[in-house]
């Protein structure tokens, strides 16, 4: 098992066992449930306008050089840069450099999970510059030097309490109040600060738009458009399949990321940026820099099964309904991307040995493929993730001795039935000596959690030859 | 553009080796050729000879009532005034309960009347000037259009360029009824035909005042941005 | 001639829950159907298939189209051994000879609610069940069969039944096969879950039309303690007045 495997198997146990971790997790996601039906109610079709967004992405992924290269070209023309990382090194480098170059001291965030993926803050860090995060939530887990719990919601496991704790000791000892408001209030007051300090401003992008040459940004809180229009220099992190053909395709995907996202009818601000601010304009950066990363999605194309993995918009829906995530918790994945989404795509990214666990840890109930608005299909990726593990050899060949004895069980009827009498048999002998949950017992593992199942002195087909048969 | 910003960019361009790499991938991996899913054959094969696009957005009838009931709901302020006289009246009321200090005013004929009728002994600061101050008290400006689907604005770095919409508290929109369009689809397509993109660095659909919901799903109205959305929604002539 | 269907028992109702298997006959020959059980089934190849070992389960799929190849219909007690055969076996079957025949029998393959509703057309069986009872979507059942109203159509037909709604009826149990095993405690803390919106009913019964879903309930309900027991959904409609009632009338 991979230490990936073990460590996670340790946290899902922990956090498994957290009922006050469970309960806030319920509550936010109960909230989430009545917004996001509120936003569905908005939509006339919901499955047209998920079969419409599937479309979108669907003819972006499978020109998405075609795509790239229009975008790159308008955003060159208008003196823009654009640079082509191959992994999270060559991204980290060029922001660096560029940073360093520039004399930049200090950089605003706003959020972006690529450049969690690339660990990007550390390399500014370790080159001597300052990095702010501005989203509320990720502000806070920078606060608390953690990863983001979630990628729509990166602070949801904490409540007000434990919020303005983490204000007082790292901000400001004297604040009192824990409402939300007042806590918005002194993020707002710190941070706004940076922003007119920074000399970088460091964005995501939810959509590149090929036919406009723009990238596309959704955010509530104001703070992505700050960090694009007060400092002199942004810089755009996002992922090659980012892009989408046309404006007019946001007309749909803003309105359904919105709605799977936080169940709004669509987010605060949709901005769309083309270049650094042109002659004649009040204000905006001088330069605009765009790193597309690949990091391995390139190689996901290949994959006939599982491409459309990359229509992801990111929205978090599939995070929210499922039922392992509200038990564990985004951290407990300890990857970048959690959930469903996190579970298909880890493998691919990261390799299958190290993170095949992932796409077991799960009970294939399907409703993240319900949900998903681009309609990707995360319930038999994971599947075919485990079958991709099996063929790469990548499983215990314990495991495989295990499914070859049973495999040659069941294609002999007779082995079959025998072999179901001589567990009961031995399992009711076994259970009558009290040894249920004990170390013999292997039934062991769902006894410590459930009652043992009673067992029955005959199975169905032994009643059915005794006289059941007859119709 | 300038003698050093072209060399930069060349600079930049040549030095990025993974550009042709990583292109060169895509296409390898794009040759996989992935089969129709069954689903969308099936579904064909019953589908009438005329296919109709579906609707996935409630036609709008009245955009006017439209827009107003998503303001309420996107907690912005939607003021519908009669005429420019009435118009001054709301600027001179929303401008009185704001607290002293400069405001920052989109540079543009109509706003320079609106502003200094309304507004004779506030400091304004003008976009032609360049960047509104940090401590702004509040910004106005026109929009491109407002959309009556998602009780939206749509601005543009014309409008008195990028921070006139985010740093002050206090956002005010002066637009008049005949800019209204029914939904995202008809703004975007108008914004993508008279090529907006084109002629400016920047653009933004405005849905409300600036939220988080980040500490327990809690809604916080005015996050980073503006607490306050007011649109000044003048009913044009004819 | 009567109409006759065949009966496919999942291997762990064969073993551990025959009286699941019991039931459904006798519903099936209530409302009209003689049943017919071909020995040699044994296993649709679900744990292997969900666990990745494709190579494993093709044979055992293989040997499963076989015994039933000639079967006009079957029907089985499991909406998740009825969705591995139908939704699951084209693919795993892709390159078999016997991919059509898998196919077809996939369009012949019903759940048991499923059946009774669909094809016998019938909701009201005669049934009598004076208990409150809550029921519980079962995942397979619910997005791969897309049986969402079925099995509530037949239990608003049971005499006496009282039909409490629980919160998040179809947020998965946590059973999911291997994944029990492998991955105990998420498994545990999501049953405990669904026990705890069971036990929010206050209903002395939680019902689904997968035993598997019912035999992960029943232990964690024993486990606690708890008031409320797990029945199988042909366990209640098998269930009848005392003899001298009259037949339950059609409710609208």
């Amino acid at each position: 098992m991979s230490t990936a495997a073990q460590r996670f198997l340790q946290d899902a146990a922990v956090k498994s066992a957290d009922l006050m971790h469970r309960e806030i997790i319920r509550r936010g996601m109960d909230s989430y449930d009545v917004a996001h039906l509120k936003g569905r109610a908005r939509i006339k079709d919901w499955e047209a306008a998920r079969q419409k967004c599937q479309e979108i992405k669907r003819e972006a992924i499978n020109h998405v050089d075609r795509y790239l290269l229009q975008f790159e070209e308008k955003v060159v023309a208008r003196g823009g840069h654009v640079f082509w990382a191959a992994n999270s090194e060559e991204a980290c480098t060029y922001v660096k450099n560029l940073a360093t170059r520039l004399g930049v001291h200090t950089v605003v965030k706003s959020k972006s999970m690529v450049t969690e993926e690339i660990h990007l803050s550390p390399v500014l860090e370790k080159a001597g510059i300052k990095v702010w995060e501005t989203d509320l939530g990720e502000f806070i887990v920078q606060l608390r030097d953690e990863p983001p719990y979630h990628i729509v919601t990166p602070a949801m496991h904490l409540n007000r309490g434990q919020i303005a704790q983490l204000f007082r000791d790292k901000l400001d000892p004297s604040i009192v109040s824990d409402d939300p408001r007042d806590l918005m209030a002194v993020a707002r007051r710190k941070l706004r600060e940076a922003f007119f300090a920074a000399e970088m401003g460091i964005s995501g992008a939810n959509f590149l738009v090929a036919d406009a040459g723009v990238v596309a940004i959704s955010t509530n809180e104001g703070n992505g458009r700050l960090c694009t229009s007060v400092p002199r220099i942004h810089v755009v992190v996002t992922g090659i399949e980012k892009v989408i053909p046309r404006l007019e395709d946001l007309a749909v995907l803003w309105p359904v990321l919105a709605t799977s996202g936080t169940g709004q009818g669509i987010t605060t601000y949709g901005t769309l940026i083309g270049g650094p601010r042109r002659k004649g304009e009040a204000d905006g950066p001088d330069e605009f820099h765009v790193v597309l990363v690949d990091n391995g999605r390139s190689q996901l194309l290949a994959d006939a099964e599982q491409r459309e993995v990359l229509h992801c918009i990111r929205c978090g829906a599939c995070l929210n309904i499922c039922p392992v995530f509200r038990h564990i918790g985004g951290h407990t994945y300890g990857t970048t991307y959690p959930g469903p989404i996190g579970s298909v795509l880890t493998p691919h990214l990261n390799g299958i040995a190290e993170f095949k666990h992932l796409s077991y840890a799960s009970s294939l109930c399907g409703a993240c493929t319900s949900v998903c608005p681009v309609k990707i299909d995360l319930a038999h990726h994971l599947l075919q993730n485990r079958r991709n593990a099996t063929q790469a050899g990548a499983t215990k060949s314990s495991e495989r001795m295990m499914f070859r004895a049973w495999r040659s069980v069941m294609l002999h009827p007779w082995m079959y039935a025998l072999g179901g009498w001589s567990a009961r048999t031995a399992l009711r002998v076994l259970y009558g000596l009290g040894l249920a949950g004990s170390i013999v017992d292997p039934m062991r593992v769902w006894n410590r959690y459930r009652s043992p199942v009673a067992l029955p002195s005959e199975s169905f087909r032994a009643r059915w030859r005794k006289g059941l048969g007859s119709n | 553009m300038g003698q050093t910003e072209m060399t930069q960019t060349e600079m930049t361009q040549s030095e990025n080796s993974s550009r042709e790499r990583i292109l060169e991938r895509i296409r390898t991996g794009l040759r996989t050729v992935i089969p129709e899913p069954a689903a969308l054959a099936s579904d064909r094969a019953i589908v009438e000879p005329v296919v109709l696009e579906p609707v996935i957005f409630e036609p709008i009838s009245n955009p006017l009532e439209r827009f107003q009931q998503e303001c309420v709901s996107n907690l912005m302020e939607c003021a519908l005034t009669a005429d420019s006289a009435a118009s001054v009246r709301q600027l001179d009321e929303v401008l009185q309960s704001l607290p002293d200090g400069e405001i920052f005013v989109q540079d543009e004929p109509s706003l320079r009347r609106l502003v200094e009728t309304a507004v004779p002994r506030r400091a304004i600061r003008w976009s032609s000037q360049g960047a509104p101050a940090e401590a702004s008290q509040a910004t106005v400006t026109l929009a491109e259009a407002l959309i009556a689907q998602t009780g939206s604005i749509l601005v543009t770095a014309a409008c008195g360029g990028r921070g006139a919409s985010v740093v002050a508290p206090c956002h005010i929109v002066y637009a008049t009824t005949v800019q209204l369009v029914p939904d995202l689809a008809t703004a975007l397509g108008r914004a993508s035909r008279e090529g907006i993109l084109e002629r400016n660095s920047f653009a933004c659909v405005i849905s409300g005042s600036s939220r988080t919901a980040d500490i327990e799903k809690i809604l916080v109205q005015g996050a980073h941005g503006p607490r306050r959305l007011v649109v000044i929604l003048e009913r044009s002539g004819v | 001639m009567q109409r006759k269907v065949s009966l496919f028992v999942p291997c762990f109702v064969d073993q551990l829950l025959p009286e699941v298997a019991v039931d459904t006959v006798k519903v099936l020959r209530r409302v009209g159907y003689a049943v017919e059980f071909p020995e040699d089934q044994t296993c649709c190849g679900q744990p292997a298939l969900n666990t990745g070992y494709w190579d494993e389960a093709r044979p055992c799929a293989e040997h499963f189209v076989r015994v039933f190849k000639n079967a006009e219909v079957v029907v089985c007690p499991s909406g998740s051994c009825v969705s591995v055969i139908r939704v699951f076996y084209p693919e795993l079957l892709a390159h078999s000879s016997l991919r059509e025949d898998a196919i077809s029998l996939g369009k012949r393959t019903f759940e048991f609610s499923e059946f009774l509703v669909k094809v016998a057309a019938v909701t009201q069986v005669g049934a009598s069940f004076p208990h409150s009872v809550t029921y519980h979507a079962s995942c397979h059942g619910l997005r791969e069969l897309k049986l969402r109203e079925e099995p509530l159509q037949l239990l608003r037909q049971v005499d006496g039944l009282k039909l409490v709604e629980m919160i998040r009826f179809d947020e998965c149990c946590g059973f999911g096969g291997t994944f029990a095993a492998k991955f105990a405690d998420i498994s545990g803390a999501m049953g405990n879950s669904k026990a705890d919106s069971v036990n929010a009913t206050g209903a002395e019964f939680v019902t689904a039309i997968d035993p598997s879903c019912l035999m992960h309930l029943q232990g964690i309900l024993g486990k606690r303690r708890a008031a409320a027991r797990t029945i199988y959904l042909a366990s209640i409609l098998a269930s009848q007045a005392p003899a001298n009632q009259a037949p339950a009338q059609e409710k609208s």
